[in-house]
């Protein structure tokens, strides 16, 4: 299926403009450090996978470039400006799919999506939704309680709250949690599908091979540092997955 | 300005939405409110028969029915964004944490107003008390006090909702600090059920001066207790 995505970014240009940069960031809680001189360079349209085992960072470093964690120290900068927090109008590029649906179960899934692009501004919400909706083949249920939806249905409505207000950077935790094979499948042809329409994807994972097949850069984070940030082509799943696990 | 607005009413239309279609929200507070008035009016005496409860007795019993289901609202509207990381997905959109802070107060607020329309009425009926001598005094002083109670239960909803203790932790952290909003209303209550005064200008101005600090307060540090 096609899906006319109003105003597609920048394909991915060697040199182009950095979606993501990160420069020594630093996360602690209380006095644990979660994450360590993290430095990032994402350019826009690329697809990243971010790989670690648990409690490796990867969610808490989502969170710092969604902008829902304020990092401890060093800078982050989302297509060029540093993030403060306040940065409203960076929020407006980005889109989010984590651990949860992000969504409200007694409303339908016309509702939550509808609700979301007007926060956003969209236009058109209820013709962005019905569009986006068809896009995960969630049409027919559109009018259902979310709270009636299986996992793989949730997260598919998720993917489509994620997208309402077509954003330029797609951070997705560990989205494919909880899914079956065929719901799997067709997750990886979204994320495949909105990279090819030039977004900049940063998914985090835990599976390596999946990971390293979907995406064109790896980075990978042991104890909240990044020990390996590669060309995902060059990678052998059995290396990443030694450093995954080296302690 | 005008987007956060729009916001707002989005947020707040959304919440009672959701409320709509479960009732959760409103059927237990009312049923709680109704359950306080009837234990505390019977513990208290209602005054038997053509003695009707003192108009002050009465409305510090609906100040107790207000206070508990208040903590309740406060909490429930909460709990809707935390199931499946809704409040996430707020807090990823370029939304200003103030204008969700707003939004929160204003459906808390309504929630607590359509306690009191039906709660009230109850007490009147079984405590007989005669609410004509200073109807829109009554009126004036309990929104006036809602609204500072409400401003820091939102607040401190917000910041417990990620506790397991939410509910006990909630009452213990808000009750004690709505102390002034409370005690004001009270003492205007008493001079105008007891005493017989006049709603005074002062005791309104030390109501509203109190809402005034709390919701300031409160929308300043809402952004600060939020943690997604």
């Amino acid at each position: 299926m096609t899906v006319s995505l109003s105003t597609p970014a920048a394909t991915a240009i060697p040199g182009a403009a950095a979606a993501v940069r990160a420069e020594k960031l630093t996360k602690a809680i209380d006095d644990k450090t979660i994450l360590k001189d993290i430095n990032l360079d994402i350019s826009a349209g690329r697809y990243v996978a971010l790989l670690g085992a648990n409690g490796a960072g990867k969610t808490t470093l989502l969170k710092i470039l969604a902008t829902l964690v304020a990092p401890s120290g060093g800078v982050l900068k989302l297509f060029g400006q540093t993030v403060r927090r306040d940065s409203i109008h960076i929020r407006s590029r980005l889109g989010l799919i984590g651990h949860g649906a992000m969504l409200y179960r007694d409303l339908s899934a016309r509702e939550n999506l509808v609700f979301f692009g007007r926060l956003y501004g969209v236009a058109d919400a209820p013709g962005r939704a019905a569009e986006l909706l068809k896009f995960v083949d969630l049409a027919p249920r559109a009018n259902d309680p979310v709270k009636t939806f299986s996992r793989g249905m949730m997260q598919r409505v998720s993917i489509a709250r994620a997208l309402m207000h077509n954003p330029d950077l797609l951070l997705a935790d560990e989205p494919f949690s909880g899914l079956d094979a065929p719901s799997c499948r067709m997750l990886e042809e979204m994320l495949s599908r909105l990279h090819g329409q030039g977004k900049t994807v940063v998914l985090a994972n835990h599976e390596i091979s999946q990971s390293l097949r979907l995406a064109e850069q790896a980075v990978v984070l042991r104890k909240g540092r990044v020990v390996l940030d590669e060309p995902a082509s060059s990678l052998d799943p059995a290396a990443v997955l030694a450093e995954v696990s080296a302690r | 300005m005008k987007r956060s607005l729009q916001q707002i009413a989005l947020l707040v239309a959304k919440d009672l939405r959701i409320e709509a279609r479960g009732k959760q929200t409103v059927g237990l507070v009312i049923v709680l409110g109704v359950l306080i008035i009837v234990v505390l009016g019977m513990g208290l005496g209602t005054g038997g028969p053509g003695a009707p409860m003192s108009g002050f007795k009465s409305t510090a019993i609906l100040w107790v029915a207000y206070l508990f289901g208040g903590v309740l609202c406060f909490e429930k509207t909460m709990a809707v964004e935390r199931q499946d990381d809704a409040l996430a997905g707020l807090l990823v959109a370029p939304l200003d944490r103030g204008a969700l802070y707003i939004a929160k107060l204003l459906s808390n607020l309504t929630l607590m107003f359509v306690l009191a329309l039906v709660v009230t009425p109850v007490a009147i009926l079984l405590f007989r008390f005669d609410l004509s001598t200073h109807p829109w005094g009554f009126v004036i002083v309990m929104a006036l006090g809602m609204t500072g109670f409400a401003a820091i239960g939102t607040l401190f909803a917000a910041a417990v909702s990620s506790t397991r203790l939410q509910g006990g932790l909630l009452a213990l952290l808000v009750f004690p600090l709505s102390l002034p909003v409370v005690h004001a209303s009270t003492q205007m209550m008493r001079k105008m059920f007891e005493e017989g005064e006049a709603l005074s200008g002062g005791g309104l101005a030390t109501l509203l001066a109190f809402d005034l600090m709390f919701l300031a307060l409160s929308w300043f540090v809402f952004e600060l207790v939020l943690e997604p």
